[in-house]
């Protein structure tokens, strides 16, 4: 197969580790030698996507898988869910806590900049259940 | 061309250099640590760590003044804090001097007119990409190059000073001796190896006006000799500016930048440029980073301990005048920047020197065997192996480079599962 997949578990309020996946990804995509834009991107996205988690979140995982045309980014976590999916991705939009904002999270620019870094971004989230983020970045002549 | 080098002979093969090196470019083969030139980036990390002093650098032998008819002398402004403060800047530069120069040329000239060209005209443009990144430390450049070519576009594109320095005094040596270009040599006295492969090796510019460059520790003792017979002279040139630009935020500082961030150790820059990367930073506005710790007071080919130079200095920064630039000065350096004279006029290429194959398939295909290996090894980073990490050694393998490595820990394991 030409595609290879990873798989980062994501803990909530793992703030000790936070940061840690999107790394990881930043130095594998290095190594496969994509373009240094795209690269930005996905690192980016993943960034924003592990800190949702770490933040937002009951825990869950960030993937990430590679083949020869493009690169998917999914994010899933346990719930509890956006209520308004529509107004999360608002920029400047956030229901972080005042704790967390203090910490310089929570800018509720998360989404809308994971969305921004996606040639295609899809976001499904269900109450109680969870949050499925899919991105993608497609590779083009010269990545 | 690179400057840092190994002394084969004093290389014991321990680990000590592969796990500071923060390109990976380092390997111990057959017993002897081993440099990927293309990974290196001259920072002299390794140097300062080897127990065994088996890491060196080349520079110029002082013998180079040999070949010109009048020579230059640019001393470091590290130079001012490898000496004790009563001592006067004066009579330091003059000691230099004696060595055997026409004429010594304070680095004190370049640093004031960064200085003044970064405060009153460069961070005015309004096409500058935030944060701005400074573009004096060379290990930095290279280090972005390498690991963070995203960031080549944020490096401020104005010279460093020993080079401005280099370039004017040498332009105003050639109108008051009449002599050509070729026949007046400029040497640098470094506290940086990283400056000695940036003049043989430029990078941003096509040609360094630095002929020669020789360390500070190969002149120490012939500075330290004359020292007592020098008078302290009327050459002393420095300014509050000029001084604290060769310790870590000085620049900034000497600048006035508001809302700046200053990073010195190449570890910690690492892990700032790559909030940068992710568009953490943005909002402020310029970054000045040094690979070596206190700035470059702590360069890898200095004597004294950077603390102690730098207490010296500031001792020094104390007492001196602020700079002050006349409107025609400014108009006339303004003009040589715009003109190309006092700028980085080449394009800085990004190296990719981390990727596992040019082809995305194959890299793919090597990624997997890579992550199948790491399945098979201990991840203790122990280094015996010859690959600074488990990951690094995973990787020799699947590209052909270390086929007769193995790795202890596994080896010990397999042993002893063997016995019992």
């Amino acid at each position: 197969m030409d595609n290879i997949r990873y798989d980062f578990e994501i803990e909530k309020d793992d703030f000790e580790r936070a940061g840690e996946a999107s790394s990881s990804i930043k130095k594998i995509l290095r190594q496969l030698g994509l373009n240094s834009g795209i690269i930005r991107r996905v690192a980016i996205a993943a960034y924003e996507a592990e800190m949702n988690l770490v933040i937002h979140s009951n825990g869950g995982s960030i993937v990430i898988e590679i083949d020869p045309r493009k690169v998917t980014i999914f994010a899933n976590d346990k719930g509890p869910g956006i209520k308004d999916v529509k107004l999360a991705m608002k920029e400047g939009y956030s229901t972080a806590s005042d704790r967390i904002r203090e910490m310089g999270f929570g800018a509720g620019m998360g989404l809308p900049n994971m969305k921004k870094c996606s040639d295609d971004f899809s976001i499904k989230s269900i109450l109680k259940e969870g949050t499925f983020i899919v991105m993608k970045m497609f590779l083009k002549d010269g990545d | 061309m690179h400057s840092v080098v190994l002394k084969e002979e004093r290389c014991i093969g321990c680990t000590s250099c592969l796990k500071v090196c923060p390109t990976e470019a380092i390997r111990v083969r057959n017993g002897k640590a081993k440099i990927i030139p293309e990974r290196c980036i001259d920072c002299g990390e390794c140097i300062r760590i080897c127990p065994n002093h088996a890491k060196s650098v080349t520079t110029d032998d002082i013998s180079i003044i040999k070949n010109f008819k009048y020579n230059i002398v640019i001393p470091s402004l590290t130079l001012y804090g490898q000496f004790p403060a009563n001592i006067g800047i004066g009579k330091m530069l003059n000691a230099v001097k004696r060595i055997g120069f026409d004429e010594v040329a304070e680095a004190a000239m370049g640093a004031r007119i960064s200085v003044h060209l970064l405060r009153d005209y460069l961070l005015k443009k309004s096409d500058l990409k935030y944060p701005i990144i400074n573009s004096s430390c060379p290990a930095v450049i290279r280090l972005i190059q390498v690991r963070f070519p995203d960031l080549l576009p944020n490096i401020i594109d104005l010279e460093t000073p020993i080079e401005i320095t280099a370039r004017v005094a040498k332009s105003e040596a050639m109108k008051r001796t009449g002599l050509p270009y070729d026949d007046i040599g400029v040497v640098f006295i470094t506290p940086c190896t990283a400056r000695v492969t940036s003049v043989k090796n430029p990078l941003g510019i096509e040609k360094s006006y630095i002929d020669g460059v020789v360390s500070i520790r190969e002149i120490y003792g012939d500075v330290v000799r004359n020292i007592d017979s020098v008078s302290n002279g009327n050459i002393g040139k420095s300014t509050k500016e000029s001084l604290l630009w060769s310790i870590a935020g000085g620049q900034a500082e000497a600048v006035g930048i508001e809302n700046c961030l200053e990073v010195d150790g190449i570890s910690n820059v690492i892990k700032v440029l790559e909030e940068v990367e992710l568009g953490k930073l943005d909002d402020i506005k310029f970054i000045e980073c040094s690979a070596c710790y206190g700035g470059c007071v702590g360069g890898p080919l200095l004597i004294q301990n950077p603390f102690i130079a730098k207490n010296r200095i500031m001792n020094y920064v104390k007492v001196a005048e602020k700079s002050i630039m006349s409107k025609e000065d400014l108009d006339r350096f303004i003009n040589m920047y715009e003109e190309g004279f006092l700028r980085l006029t080449e394009k800085i290429e990004p190296k990719s020197v981390m990727s596992l194959d040019t082809d995305l398939i194959k890299s793919i295909h090597k990624m997997e065997m890579v992550t199948e290996i790491l399945k098979n090894l201990p991840g203790l980073d122990c280094g015996v192996c010859g690959s600074p990490t488990c990951r690094a050694f995973a990787e020799d393998i699947v590209k052909g480079e270390n086929s007769e490595a193995l790795c202890i820990v596994k080896s010990m394991e397999y042993f002893k599962n063997k016995i019992t």
